[in-house]
């Protein structure tokens, strides 16, 4: 193979066995995660599940911008819907947290819907400022409609949800709580980007003329990626609430969404894995990096813009151009 | 791929760490180093950790050294749960900070739940009000600080309209909250109520308003950085009313940006190093010779945390993390006993504070205190 291979060249037989390898690396993931915070202290625990969170939001952006190609910039906001709406429904109505996570997805995919509409009328930066408005605007209505949203004062006391009897008020228990959520979510994605579906939300992401002439609908595939991303927004949101047991407006403001954007592109975009190391990346790493006390920050942002300056497709990126190399050496000598 | 997992479970690991052992008091600031809460946070850090080199300087607590771990919040909820939490990880002897009353309502739980002090710089009402008998705060709150005002507004004086400028965030909102019916109280008309944003740059348009509100006074009540920019732009337009202010408004800091624009603002002030008490002074004077700038009232606060501390350590005559906060709970820490605490302290039931407080007034870039106010209650 001496073509560079960034966008999915090889043969169909290869590709499903690629694939394969994906969900063994999901399920494999999963299980080290089930286990990985023991003895780890609830501070390590703590980070870990958010990562998770992170990760499932930024897997939404992810189908949303790597595979279907639409630019938002309103990814924050829909989290914040989602955590506001499980949030009000567990705390003031007394809503069971699974039937909260449901509604948050579906309140968030119904949005979605809505904000998609302009993407079928702009493309690339300009669809960007219209989801940034959108995003504008949520901000301030969960500032400023206090009756509902407790406005700038937040809502505190957010109650964990129980699992078949089982309290999930420990770290380590919310944990491996976040951790079969997040499999679950992600197995969801695999099997979509992998489906027919999947298939078009590429084909609109590479060139949207030869999509339509090759008879896929591709209003239907805008909406529905903007659909599915942002509710992906939301389940992330509506498993926030519960992690920080506090909400406030302003982990859902713009600055937040471009943060999420960052974790994507850093991750590598349009990558199954890409929202994972992303997230890694965002969240994980600053924590990590604060030994180096008051300079932390600084380098954080080193790291992120030496990554994007060497590989703009993102570390899984560049793991495919080493695996490529290595497999064209060993593939050559075979 | 499988290496990704690898590494997570790496650094994952690398983010656990070992308890430590008891030969030092270990204390962890929580604290805005970045972000909107940068200034009150650095300020608070570099008093803790004069007062961690003062304790030192003479033998320690209980004969043990202190030492104070500061962790970033980045004035963000999320992360500071994650800090508070690794602070208890760290086995930590007590929790210091923060000062934004948002990261202080997504951590206080975690300490109430290990039952460790956390003695926090926060100013708005709301968290003393959950019943959490952990968290206590370092400076009066915005609940005993709004009457002294509209006191001040109305027999001082003598306003019969008042323009007020807030920041729209937990702090602003919640002294905009509770002044507003303080001045209704006082028969005082509030003649525009002006919302600005956390980290806003142009005070013009908010200015013009105060302005053609024409009030007798404009009460401005923002985070630093913004105080000092609207005083500026205020300045621009030509406002000539009394500015009045609480604690931040006559902060160093807005007196260090604001330059001129600063002149003429009163206000009330919980703490100062300007304040007619020598120990405040000499706290004053031996920060700025240390960090090179003038110390606002959240370096007092960080400073006094730590004493705080110490002296329910030593009222107890034990290492006892439980204890600090049941020992601080109602009592009344004298400065003739604890020096450091630097003026005498009322602790309440709910971890409010009740001590003097000051009105202040800026003149030619200085501020002077004018008027000592008693405790509420006496």
């Amino acid at each position: 193979m001496s073509a560079p291979a960034l966008q999915n060249p090889a043969p169909p037989r290869r590709s499903a066995r690629r694939l394969d390898a994906a969900l063994i690396g999901l399920v494999l993931g999963a299980v080290i995660l089930w286990f990985a915070p023991v003895g780890m202290g609830r501070y390590g625990t703590y980070v870990l599940s958010l990562w998770l969170v992170m990760s499932i939001g930024v897997m939404g952006l992810n189908l949303t911008l790597g595979y279907a190609g639409q630019s938002s910039l309103a990814q924050a906001a829909f989290m914040g819907l989602g955590a506001y709406a499980t949030a009000i429904l567990t705390t003031k109505y007394g809503v069971n947290w699974y039937a909260a996570f449901a509604l948050s997805g579906l309140l968030t995919f119904a949005v979605g819907l809505l904000l998609g509409f302009p993407a079928l009328r702009v493309r690339t930066h300009y669809l960007a400022f219209v989801t940034l408005a959108f995003s504008t605007l949520i901000w301030l209505v969960i500032r400023n409609e206090q009756w509902l949203t407790g406005g700038v004062y937040g809502i505190s006391n957010i109650n964990r949800p129980d699992f078949v009897g089982i309290k999930l008020f420990g770290a380590l228990e919310f944990h491996r709580f976040v951790v079969v959520v997040t499999l679950i979510l992600s197995l969801k994605l695999w099997w979509l980007v992998r489906s027919p579906w999947g298939r078009a939300f590429t084909a609109l992401r590479e060139n949207p003329v030869r999509a339509a002439s090759l008879g896929i609908d591709t209003r239907t595939y805008t909406l529905l990626a903007f659909a599915i991303g942002s509710a992906y927004g939301g389940f992330a949101g509506s498993l926030y609430a519960p992690l920080v047991e506090f909400i406030d407006p302003s982990p859902f403001s713009l600055s937040q969404s471009l943060f999420l954007l960052l974790m994507v592109v850093a991750g590598g975009s349009g990558y199954l894995f890409g929202p994972f190391v992303g997230a890694l990346l965002g969240v994980v790493l600053p924590e990590w990096l604060r030994f180096a006390g008051s300079l932390y920050l600084i380098i954080f942002a080193a790291i992120v813009l030496a990554l994007l300056v060497i590989c703009p497709q993102g570390v899984c990126g560049l793991f495919e151009r080493g695996w490529h190399a290595l497999r064209s050496k060993t593939g050559g000598a075979r | 791929m499988k290496s990704l997992w690898v590494m997570a479970a790496a650094l994952g690991v690398s983010l656990s760490l070992p308890a430590q052992a008891q030969d030092k008091v270990k204390l962890v600031d929580v604290i805005e180093l970045s972000g909107a809460g940068a200034a009150a946070g650095t300020n608070w850090k570099n008093g803790a950790d004069m007062a961690a080199a003062d304790i030192n300087a003479k033998g320690g607590i209980l004969g043990k050294p202190v030492e104070i771990v500061h962790y970033d919040t980045q004035t963000n909820p999320g992360n500071t749960r994650a800090a508070v939490q690794r602070a208890i990880d760290e086995n930590a002897y007590a929790i210091l900070g923060p000062i934004f009353s948002g990261p202080i309502g997504a951590s206080m739980q975690i300490s109430q739940r290990a039952e460790i002090a956390q003695i926090v710089g926060g100013e708005a009402a709301g968290f003393t009000r959950q019943g959490n008998p952990y968290i206590f705060r370092t400076s009066i709150s915005q609940a005993a600080a709004m009457p002294k005002i509209a006191k001040y507004m109305k027999e001082t004086l003598k306003a019969g309209s008042i323009a007020v400028v807030w920041v729209n965030n937990d702090f602003g909102k919640g002294g905009r909250d509770t002044i507003l019916p303080e001045l209704e109280k006082a028969g005082i008309k509030v003649a525009v109520d002006v919302s600005t944003e956390q980290g806003q740059a142009d005070f013009t348009a908010d200015a013009i308003k105060v302005k053609n509100a024409n009030a007798d006074a404009v009460f401005v009540y923002l985070n630093e950085e913004e105080s000092a920019r609207f005083l500026r732009a205020a300045k621009q337009q030509g406002i000539t009313k009394p500015m009045i202010g609480e604690t931040t408004l006559l902060g160093a800091k807005v007196l260090e940006l604001a330059g001129d624009a600063a002149n003429g603002v009163k206000g009330h002030v919980g703490l100062s190093t300007d304040a007619p008490i020598p120990a405040l002074q000499d706290f004053g004077k031996r920060y700025r010779e240390k960090y090179g700038f003038s110390s606002d009232h959240n370096g007092v606060k960080g400073y006094m945390a730590v004493f705080m501390v110490k002296w329910a350590t030593e009222k107890q005559k034990k290492l006892d993390k439980k204890g600090v906060a049941d020992t601080l709970r109602g009592a009344t820490i004298k400065a003739s006993e604890e020096p450091g605490i630097l003026m005498d302290t009322v602790i309440e039931q709910n971890g409010d504070l009740d001590r003097d407080s000051f009105l202040a007034e800026i003149v030619n870039g200085k501020q002077v205190i004018n008027t000592t106010l008693p405790r509420i209650k006496p």
